[in-house]
C-alpha cells in the first residue's frame, strides 16, 4: 500500500503530519509517501492511497479510510478532480505526484532535460528561447524575462550574479512557496539555466524567513543538485521579516548585508546589481518556468495565453473563498470564472462584494470588474495590477474604508522609509482616513488623500509608495458608500 | 657624550652607510658628505687620527684634510 | 562681500570625455555623458528643487522632489539618478509637477517644526529655501504622528544633532559614508521610524566612532547638525577662501565670518587638496586662535628667572637688535643662528632665511624639517633630483595597489586618508608596513591585503627584502628602468638586493616579518598595477630614514611606478607648510630652492638681488647649535613658530643648549615650552591674520588669506621684517606678495609664481615654470629632474639603539587624530575632549609581566630620561614596542628620546628608543623640575601704573 501525504507546510499546518504518523502506526507495513501538494488547499491534508485521494483528512478518519468507509471524503481520482483538470501545469506539473527532495523523481519526470538541453543549444540560443516564449517576469512587474537575460548576457562585467527572489510576501500569495517546498530541483534548473545563459557562475535565492520548511527543502536539493548544476553554484539567502525587501533592488542590498533600502534606478540591476555587477532577479515562478520553454520549445509555451501576456500563470485564489489552492491556467481566465467558478463563491457562505488582486497593492475589484481577462494589460486597464497572481476574496461584511486604511497601514509598517511620499505619506494616509472614518471634514480629507496618492504614486521610489494608491483609490472609487457612513 | 664624540659618531655613522660601495668610494662619498652638508668648524673640529673613527671615516676626514677641508 | 553658500550642483561632476546633447525646458545644451538631468540644468542655470542631493554625494534619489519629465518616459523621473541621453526631451517646469513638489513638501513640512525664525539656520536652509521654490502656502494636515521635540545630541564639542529637524535625507550618512569612509553614521529603523544613528541607538555622537570630520554637518540640509558656533554667533555674512594651517594636506576652506568674528570654518569644494572635505583640526578646532593664552604684547628679560616684562614693538626690535650685534661682537658671527617656522608661510620663512643668511651673515638657519622630513630631501634630491613627492593627491584615484609604510594618514593626514580610503573601497589593494596596527590595516570596507609589522628600525631591511623578490622573481620593469635609469646603477642595486643575505627568510630573525607575507606583498606591488607607496615620518625618523627614502625610490623606479597618475613617491608631510619651508632655503646647506650655498652662480642671485655676499659653506643644524650651545659656543637664537624644546629630542639636552644661550628670540603665539628658556619673546600672528601661502606635501603652492587683523598688531613678516630693520638691513615690503615676487625672481622653480597668478588658479604646483606656466600635478613626466634615475644600493644598517636588560623595549612615537604636533594649537581647544593626555600603548603580553592594566601609572625611561604617564594596554602594537604621542607638555616624550638621528641628515631617531617600563606613582624628577621652571619662567610683570 503507498499512501501518498503532502509535507507542504499547509498541509503540516492542516495535520498532515499527525495523519501520516496515524496512518504508519495502523499500516505498518504501507510506504507512507511524503509528497508535494496538489494546491487544493480545502482538502488538505490530502491523503492519496493507490492512487484514490481522501481530503481533508483528520488522524480520528484513518480507520474509516482503511476501512473503505469514508465516503464522504473520497474524491476519487486525484488528478481528474475538476480543480485539477481544468488547470493547464507547466509549471507546477509535478505538483502533488513527486517527492520534493528526490533526485530519482525528478529525473523520472523530465527533470534536468531543460539545463541538458540548454548545454545543447549554448547561451544565445537558450536566450532566444527565453525570449521567443514571450515569457514575463511572474514577481508583479511583467518584464519580458529575455530582454533582462539579454541584458545582463551583454552587460560588461567580470563577474555576473543570478539571484532569486523567493521573497514572497504578498498577501494571499503562496506560489513561490509551494513551488520551493514541492520542486526545489524545477527552480534550480532554472536558475541554471538563466546563469548558462547570461554567463552568470553563482545564484542567490533569497527566501523570507518566514518560510522555514521552503529553506530546509532547498538547502536540502542544492545539496543534492550540487554536481548536475556544476560549475553554476546555488546559495540560499535568508530574509530578515522586511516586506520591501522583496522590491528587487531593496533584496540585493539585503543580500549584499546592506539596510533594506530601495536604490534608484538607474542603475538597472542587469547593469550594475548585485555588488555592482550584472545581475539576473527573477521571481522563483519565472525561473522555474524556464525547464519547460527549453524542453518543450519556445513556440509550445507561447501558444499558451492571451496578447502581449504568454504562458501559463499559477494564479493563488484566498482569503474568503471556499475552494482556494494553487491554479495555474493560460493567461486569458476571467476574473469572474477563478472567483465564482474556479473558487466557488466565499467560504461564509455570502455575496461576494469585493476582490484585491495582486497582493496589498493591488486594486479592490467590484462583481462590476468580473469579466476582466487575468493578463497584465487587461488588469492595467481596469486601474488594477496581476502582482504575482494573488487573489484574495471579501464578502459583503467588509468595510472598504477600514481595508483603504489597511493599505496605507501595511505602507507605512513595511516603509524602509527611504523616500519622502512613503515614509511620511502612509502614515498621513492612516491618519486622514481615520479622520474620513471618523466623520470629520469629509470632502476636504477626500480631496487631500487623492491629491496623496498621486504624491505617492508618482512620487515613490519604489512599488510599496506607488501602487498603495491602488487599494485605497479603488476602494473609494469603487465603494464610495464606505466613505460616507 | 661630548660634542667631539658626538661628531665622531656621526662621521662613523656616514661612512658606514657608504661602506657598501667598498672602502675608497666609501670614504670619497664620506667626505663629499661632510663638504656639503657639515658646517665648516664641524669639519675641522675632528681629524684623522681621533681615536674611535673607523677606517673608513678616518681615511675621509684624510681626504677632506687633504682638500683643505 | 555677502555670505552665499557655495554653488551646488546636486550631483558630482561627471569626468567621461563624450558629450551628450540634449534638451532641457527647451534649451539645448551639451554636457559630458554620465551627467545626471539635475546637474545639466543647473549648470544651464536652471534650480530644480532637490533636498537629497548634494555635489558632494552620489545621487540617492530620495527626497522626491527632483521630479521631472523625459519625453517617451513613462512616469516622473527623478532628475538626480536619471543620466542624460542624446536627445532626450526634458521639462523641468510644469503644472503637474508643481503639484507633485508641493505635495511632497507639504509632508515634509508636516513634521517639521516651525520655528524658522528662531532657528539657527534660519536663511542658511535648503528646506527653508525649497518650501519658497515649490510654493508650499499650507499645509492641510492635521495633527498626527510626528518626530517633534525629541532631545538634542550636544555631546559632540563642536556641532549639536538636534533630530526633530531631520528630514531623512541621509545626506549626513551617505557623507560619513563615501566622503569621510568611517561609517560611524546609519539610518536606524524603518519607515516613519527611520532616524539618523551614531552608531548603536544607545549611542551619542561623541561615543560613537565619528571622528568629527564635519563632513555630516556640511551636508546638512537643515539645522538637523549645526556647528555649535553657528548657534552661538548666528549665520555668517561673509566668507575668505583660505588655507588650513594644521597638517600637510594642505586643506582649503572658507572662512564664515559674522563681522569680524569667525563664525566656521568650511571645506572649500574647488579646494584640489581636499575636494570639499574636512578634519576636526581644520574644519572645528580654531579656537586656539582667540584663546585667553595667547601673547599679544611683545616682552624681554634680562635672565630667564625673572618675569616678562611687556614691551612696544619698537622696544623689542631695538633690544633684540642690540642684543644680536652685542653677541655678534662678543663671540662672533658664527655664534648666532636662527629657526624657520614649518606653520608660517612661505614669505615668513623666507625673510626668516633672509634675515639670517643676510643680516646674521652666516647659513645658520634651520627648520623643523630637520626633525620630520629633512631626509625626504636628501633622499629624493640624490634618487630623483627633486626634493619633494612626485604625484598630486588626485594621483590616488588612479592607483591599484598602495603601499603605507611609517604612516599613520587617518590620524595624522585624514582628509588624504579620506581620498584613499575611497579608492581602496572602489578595490584598490593595500599593503601597510608598520610596527602598529594602524587603523589602516582594517577599517569599515578596507582590509589591508598584507600588514607588515615590522621590528622599530628595520625599513631598510623590510624594503632590501620586497626588492630581493621582485629582482629575483624577475618581476622588474626593466623596460622602464632601461628608458628611465642609469642601467648600470641598476645593475649594481640589482645584484645587491639578490644577494641571498637580503631575502625575505634571511632577513626575517631581523625585520620578524613573515617571509610569505612579505614575499607576496612584494609580489602584489610589482604586478598588481599602478603601485603608489605613501609614507610618513616612520620612514624618515631613523637612524636609516634617508636610506629608506632611497629605498622606497628604488622600489618605485624598478617597478616602473614613476612618471604618471596612480604611482609615484609620496611623502605626508607633517605640517602645514614644511614643504615650503624646505623650499624657501630655510636648510643651512641650501638657497630656496635646494641650490646648495657652493653653487657660486645661485649665490651670485642672491648675492645681486640682496647687496650682500653669502657665506658659500654650510651652516650649522639645529643639534650643531645645541652642542655648540652646550660648548659655550653658541649664544643667540631666533626661533619663530617652533616649540624645539617639546619636539626636540632629548629634551634635558635641547634645555641645556637653551639655557647656556645668552639671546632666545621666541617668535610664537603662546609662551611655548621653548619661551621658558627665553629673553625677548615677539607674539606671532595666526593664519587667521595674516596674508601668505603654503605649500603642501602635493608641491600645491595655496593662498592664505587675512580674515581678521592681526591681536598683536603685526603680522608675522612684518615681525621680521622689523627685526631686519633694527639690524639696518632697510627692508620695505608692504605685502607679501612683493615676498613671492622675489623669491619668483630668485628661483626658477617658482619663476612663474605671483600672488595674482594664485588668485586666478586658485593653486599652482611648483614647478611653474614657462615650460610649465600652469603647475606640474605630477613630476618626472618624460624623464627625472635629474637626467637618468638613480638607484642607490641601500644597505640595511641596524641602528645603535640597542635594547637590554636595562631598556628591553623599543618606544616608538606618533601623533593621534585629534592633537597636532606638540599640541600647541589643539590643545588649546575642545579637542582634549578626545585626547587628554599622552598614554603609554604596550601589549598585553608585555604588561601582564609587568602587572600593569589599562589607566596605570607607569615610568617610562630610557638612557636619556624618565618620564611618567597612564598606560593602555592593546594589541595593536607587537609584544616588545611600545608606543605614545608627544602632543602633551605635561608627558614630553622626547625626554625619553635619544640623540640618535639619520646618519645623512641629523633627522632624530624618535621612533627608536630602547626603554623600561615600570609601575609608577608619580611624575619623574624631570617632570617635577621642569613643572617648577615652567612656573617661574612664565610669570608675566604687571606694568607699572602711569
Amino acid at each position: 500500500m503507498r499512501i501518498c501525504i503532502s509535507d507542504d507546510a499547509l498541509a503540516i499546518a492542516c495535520g498532515a503530519d499527525r495523519v501520516a504518523a496515524a496512518f504508519a502506526a495502523a499500516v505498518p507495513a504501507a510506504e507512507v509517501v511524503r509528497t508535494s501538494s496538489w494546491g487544493m488547499h480545502w482538502l488538505e491534508p490530502l491523503v492519496e492511497i493507490d492512487g484514490v485521494g481522501y481530503g481533508p483528512v483528520a488522524p480520528g478518519d484513518v480507520a474509516a479510510i482503511l476501512a473503505g468507509t469514508a465516503d464522504a471524503l473520497r474524491i476519487g481520482d486525484v488528478a481528474a478532480h475538476p480543480y485539477i483538470a481544468r488547470q493547464t501545469r507547466l509549471t507546477f506539473v509535478r505538483a502533488g505526484r513527486t517527492r520534493p527532495t528526490s533526485l530519482a523523481d525528478y529525473a523520472a519526470t523530465g527533470g534536468w532535460a531543460g539545463l541538458a538541453a540548454a548545454q545543447r543549444m549554448g547561451a544565445a540560443a537558450t536566450l532566444a528561447a527565453v525570449t521567443e516564449s514571450g515569457l514575463r517576469g511572474r514577481g508583479g512587474a511583467g518584464f519580458p524575462a529575455g530582454i533582462k537575460w539579454a541584458t545582463v548576457a551583454a552587460a560588461p562585467g567580470p563577474r555576473k550574479f543570478t539571484v532569486c527572489n523567493a521573497d514572497e510576501g504578498d498577501s494571499g500569495t503562496f506560489a513561490d512557496r509551494m513551488l520551493m517546498e514541492g520542486d526545489p530541483f524545477c527552480l534550480i534548473e532554472g536558475m541554471a539555466i538563466a546563469g548558462l545563459a547570461t554567463g552568470a557562475g553563482k545564484g542567490f535565492i533569497y527566501v523570507r524567513s518566514e518560510y522555514p520548511h521552503a529553506i530546509a527543502k532547498l538547502e536540502a536539493a542544492i545539496a543534492l543538485a550540487a554536481d548536475i548544476i556544476a560549475p553554476f553554484v546555488v546559495e540560499v539567502r535568508v530574509g530578515a521579516g522586511s516586506y520591501v525587501c522583496g522590491e528587487e533592488t531593496a533584496l540585493l542590498n539585503s543580500l549584499e548585508g546592506k539596510r533594506g533600502e530601495v536604490r534608484a534606478k538607474p542603475p538597472l540591476p542587469a547593469h550594475a546589481g548585485l555588488f555592482g555587477f550584472p545581475t539576473v532577479i527573477n521571481n522563483v515562478l519565472t525561473l522555474a518556468a524556464v525547464p519547460w520553454i527549453l524542453v518543450h520549445g519556445a513556440a509550445a509555451y507561447a501558444d499558451y495565453g492571451l496578447g502581449r501576456s504568454r504562458g501559463t500563470m499559477p494564479i493563488q485564489l484566498a482569503g474568503n473563498i471556499r475552494h482556494g489552492g494553487l491554479f495555474e491556467t493560460a493567461f486569458g481566465v476571467t476574473l469572474g470564472e477563478l472567483v465564482d467558478d474556479i473558487g466557488g463563491g466565499t467560504a461564509s457562505g455570502r455575496p461576494v462584494r469585493a476582490v484585491q488582486v495582486g497582493g496589498p497593492l493591488g486594486a479592490y475589484h467590484p462583481r462590476a470588474d468580473f469579466g476582466t481577462p487575468f493578463d497584465y494589460e487587461a488588469f492595467a486597464a481596469a486601474a488594477g495590477l496581476i502582482g504575482h497572481g494573488g487573489i484574495v476574496v471579501f464578502d459583503d461584511s467588509v468595510d472598504m474604508a477600514r481595508q483603504a486604511r489597511f493599505a496605507m497601514a501595511f505602507c507605512a509598517a513595511e516603509s524602509c522609509g527611504k523616500c519622502t511620499p512613503c515614509r511620511l505619506g502612509a502614515v498621513r494616509g492612516v491618519e486622514t482616513l481615520d479622520r474620513i472614518i471618523a466623520g470629520e471634514r469629509r470632502a476636504e480629507n477626500l480631496e487631500l488623500v487623492a491629491d496623496l496618492c498621486e504624491t505617492m504614486k508618482f512620487g515613490s521610489l519604489c512599488a510599496l509608495g506607488g501602487f498603495t494608491p491602488y487599494p485605497v483609490l479603488s476602494a473609494i472609487r469603487n465603494f464610495p458608500q464606505d466613505f460616507a457612513r | 657624550m661630548t660634542t667631539h664624540d658626538n661628531l665622531v659618531a656621526m662621521a662613523n655613522q656616514i661612512a658606514r652607510n657608504f661602506e657598501v660601495l667598498g672602502d675608497a668610494a666609501a670614504a670619497a662619498a664620506t667626505a663629499n658628505h661632510l663638504r656639503l652638508f657639515w658646517a665648516p668648524q664641524l669639519r675641522a673640529a675632528i681629524t684623522a687620527g681621533d681615536a674611535g673613527l673607523t677606517p673608513v671615516a678616518s681615511a675621509a676626514i684624510r681626504v677632506l684634510h687633504a682638500d683643505g677641508l | 562681500m555677502t555670505y552665499a553658500p557655495q554653488p551646488d550642483f546636486g550631483t558630482p561632476a561627471s569626468g567621461a570625455a563624450d558629450l551628450v546633447t540634449l534638451q532641457i525646458d527647451g534649451r539645448s545644451l551639451t554636457v559630458p555623458a554620465g551627467t545626471s538631468v539635475m546637474r545639466a540644468a543647473a549648470e544651464q542655470g536652471t534650480a530644480i528643487p532637490r533636498l537629497c542631493a548634494t555635489d558632494s554625494l552620489a545621487a540617492f534619489g530620495s527626497c522626491r522632489l527632483c521630479l521631472v519629465e523625459i519625453d517617451g518616459v513613462r512616469g516622473t523621473p527623478a532628475s538626480c539618478t536619471t543620466p542624460v541621453a542624446a536627445g532626450m526631451v526634458v521639462r523641468t517646469q510644469t503644472d503637474r509637477l508643481a503639484k507633485l513638489r508641493r505635495g511632497v513638501m507639504e509632508l515634509y513640512i508636516s513634521d517639521h517644526p516651525l520655528d524658522c525664525l528662531t532657528c539657527a539656520a534660519n536663511g542658511d536652509c535648503e528646506l527653508q529655501d525649497q518650501a519658497g521654490a515649490v510654493g508650499l502656502r499650507d499645509v492641510r494636515y492635521g495633527a498626527g504622528g510626528n518626530h517633534l521635540g525629541q532631545a538634542k545630541d550636544v555631546s559632540n564639542p563642536y556641532f549639536d544633532f538636534d533630530p526633530s529637524k531631520c528630514i531623512a535625507c541621509s545626506r549626513c550618512v551617505r557623507a560619513c559614508d563615501e566622503v569621510q569612509g568611517t561609517l560611524a553614521l546609519t539610518i536606524a529603523g524603518r519607515g516613519f521610524e527611520s532616524k539618523v544613528s551614531a552608531g548603536l541607538a544607545s549611542e551619542d555622537f561623541f561615543g560613537s566612532e565619528c571622528v568629527s570630520c564635519g563632513a555630516c554637518v556640511q551636508a546638512c540640509p537643515t539645522a538637523t547638525l549645526v556647528e555649535k558656533s553657528v548657534v552661538a554667533i548666528g549665520t555668517p555674512d561673509r566668507s575668505v577662501i583660505t588655507t588650513c594651517a594644521y597638517c600637510g594636506v594642505g586643506c582649503s576652506f572658507r572662512a564664515e565670518m559674522r563681522g569680524e568674528q569667525l563664525v566656521r570654518m568650511v571645506p572649500w569644494k574647488d579646494g584640489k587638496a581636499n575636494r570639499g572635505h574636512s578634519c576636526v583640526k581644520g574644519r572645528f578646532a580654531w579656537g586656539y586662535a582667540n584663546h585667553a593664552e595667547r601673547i599679544t604684547t611683545p616682552m624681554i628679560r634680562a635672565r630667564i628667572d625673572q618675569p616678562w616684562q611687556p614691551v612696544s614693538w619698537e622696544t623689542a626690535f631695538a633690544h633684540a637688535a642690540s642684543e644680536l650685534r652685542r653677541i655678534e661682537a662678543d663671540y662672533g658671527r658664527g655664534a648666532i643662528g636662527g629657526i624657520t617656522s614649518s606653520r608660517c608661510t612661505n614669505e615668513e620663512n623666507f625673510l626668516v632665511q633672509k634675515l639670517i643668511r643676510a643680516g646674521f651673515g652666516n647659513n645658520n638657519v634651520d627648520t623643523c624639517a630637520r626633525v620630520c622630513h629633512s631626509p625626504t630631501g636628501y633622499g629624493l634630491k640624490t634618487t630623483f633630483g627633486t626634493s619633494a613627492g612626485t604625484q598630486d593627491f588626485d594621483s590616488v584615484a588612479h592607483s591599484d595597489v598602495i603601499l603605507i609604510i611609517g604612516a599613520n594618514p587617518t590620524d595624522g593626514h585624514p582628509v588624504f586618508a579620506s581620498r584613499m580610503k575611497r579608492r581602496l573601497r572602489q578595490g584598490a589593494k593595500l599593503i601597510v608596513i608598520d610596527p602598529r596596527r594602524i587603523d589602516m590595516v582594517r577599517s569599515p570596507h578596507i582590509i589591508a591585503e598584507h600588514h607588515l609589522p615590522l621590528r622599530p628600525g628595520t625599513n631598510v631591511a623590510v624594503l632590501t627584502a620586497m626588492a630581493h623578490v621582485i629582482v629575483t622573481d624577475g618581476l622588474a620593469d626593466e623596460a622602464f628602468v632601461r628608458e628611465r635609469c642609469d642601467w648600470d646603477e641598476y645593475q649594481d642595486w640589482a645584484a645587491f638586493v639578490a644577494r641571498p643575505a637580503n631575502s625575505p627568510e634571511h632577513l626575517a630573525p631581523v625585520t620578524m616579518v613573515d617571509a610569505g607575507e612579505l614575499r607576496a606583498a612584494a609580489r602584489l606591488f610589482a604586478t598588481g598595477g599602478n603601485g603608489a607607496i605613501y609614507y610618513g615620518l616612520g620612514v624618515t625618523e631613523h637612524s636609516q630614514g634617508s636610506s629608506t627614502v632611497m629605498a622606497i625610490a628604488n622600489l618605485a623606479m624598478a617597478t616602473g611606478n614613476i612618471g604618471r597618475p596612480g604611482v609615484g613617491v609620496n611623502p605626508l608631510r607633517g605640517q602645514n607648510n614644511v614643504q615650503g619651508a624646505c623650499d624657501m632655503g630655510s636648510f643651512p646647506h641650501e638657497l630656496a630652492g635646494y641650490r646648495h650655498v657652493s653653487d657660486a652662480a645661485a649665490r651670485a642671485l642672491f648675492e645681486a638681488e640682496w647687496g650682500v655676499a653669502i657665506d658659500p659653506e654650510p651652516g650649522l643644524r639645529i643639534p650643531n647649535m645645541l652642542d655648540a650651545a652646550v660648548d659655550g659656543r653658541f649664544k643667540a637664537l631666533y626661533c619663530q613658530g617652533e616649540d624645539i624644546l617639546q619636539s626636540d629630542p632629548n629634551t634635558s639636552h635641547v634645555a641645556a643648549g637653551l639655557a647656556a644661550m645668552e639671546c632666545v628670540i621666541v617668535h610664537d603665539l603662546f609662551l611655548n615650552e621653548t619661551a621658558n628658556y627665553a629673553h625677548i619673546f615677539l607674539p606671532g600672528s595666526t593664519f587667521l591674520e595674516k596674508n601668505g601661502t603654503f605649500t603642501n606635501a602635493e608641491r600645491r603652492i595655496q593662498p592664505v588669506r587675512k580674515v581678521m587683523a592681526p591681536l598683536t598688531g603685526l603680522e608675522d613678516w612684518q615681525v621680521t621684517q622689523g627685526l631686519a630693520n633694527a639690524l639696518g638691513l632697510g627692508w620695505h615690503y608692504g605685502h607679501p606678495s612683493e615676498i613671492m615676487d622675489e623669491v619668483a625672481r630668485l628661483t626658477p622653480s617658482f619663476a612663474g609664481v605671483s600672488f595674482d597668478r594664485l588668485d586666478a588658479a586658485g593653486s599652482l604646483q611648483w614647478p611653474v615654470t614657462a615650460a610649465a606656466p600652469e603647475g606640474t600635478p605630477v613630476m618626472h613626466v618624460d624623464g627625472f629632474v635629474r637626467g637618468r634615475g638613480k638607484f642607490v644600493v641601500t644597505d640595511y644598517v641596524p641602528t645603535d639603539e640597542k635594547t637590554g636588560p636595562r631598556f628591553p623595549l623599543l618606544l616608538t612615537t606618533g601623533r593621534i587624530l585629534s592633537h597636532y604636533n606638540v599640541g600647541a594649537q589643539t590643545r588649546r581647544t575642545a579637542n582634549v575632549a578626545w585626547h587628554k593626555e599622552d598614554v603609554l600603548e604596550i601589549h598585553p603580553a608585555d604588561a601582564d609581566d609587568r602587572g600593569l592594566k589599562t589607566g596605570d601609572w607607569v615610568r617610562l625611561a630610557s638612557r636619556s630620561g624618565a618620564t611618567t604617564l597612564r598606560a593602555q594596554v592593546t594589541d595593536r602594537v607587537a609584544p616588545g614596542v611600545v608606543y605614545t604621542t608627544f602632543h602633551h607638555p605635561a608627558t614630553q616624550a622626547n625626554v625619553v628620546t635619544t640623540e640618535y638621528s639619520d646618519w645623512a641628515t641629523n633627522c632624530p631617531e624618535y621612533k627608536v628608543t630602547a626603554v623600561q617600563v615600570a609601575p609608577s606613582n608619580g611624575p619623574s624628577e624631570w617632570q617635577e623640575d621642569y613643572a617648577a621652571q615652567a612656573r617661574t619662567s612664565r610669570r608675566i610683570a604687571v606694568p607699572a601704573a602711569e
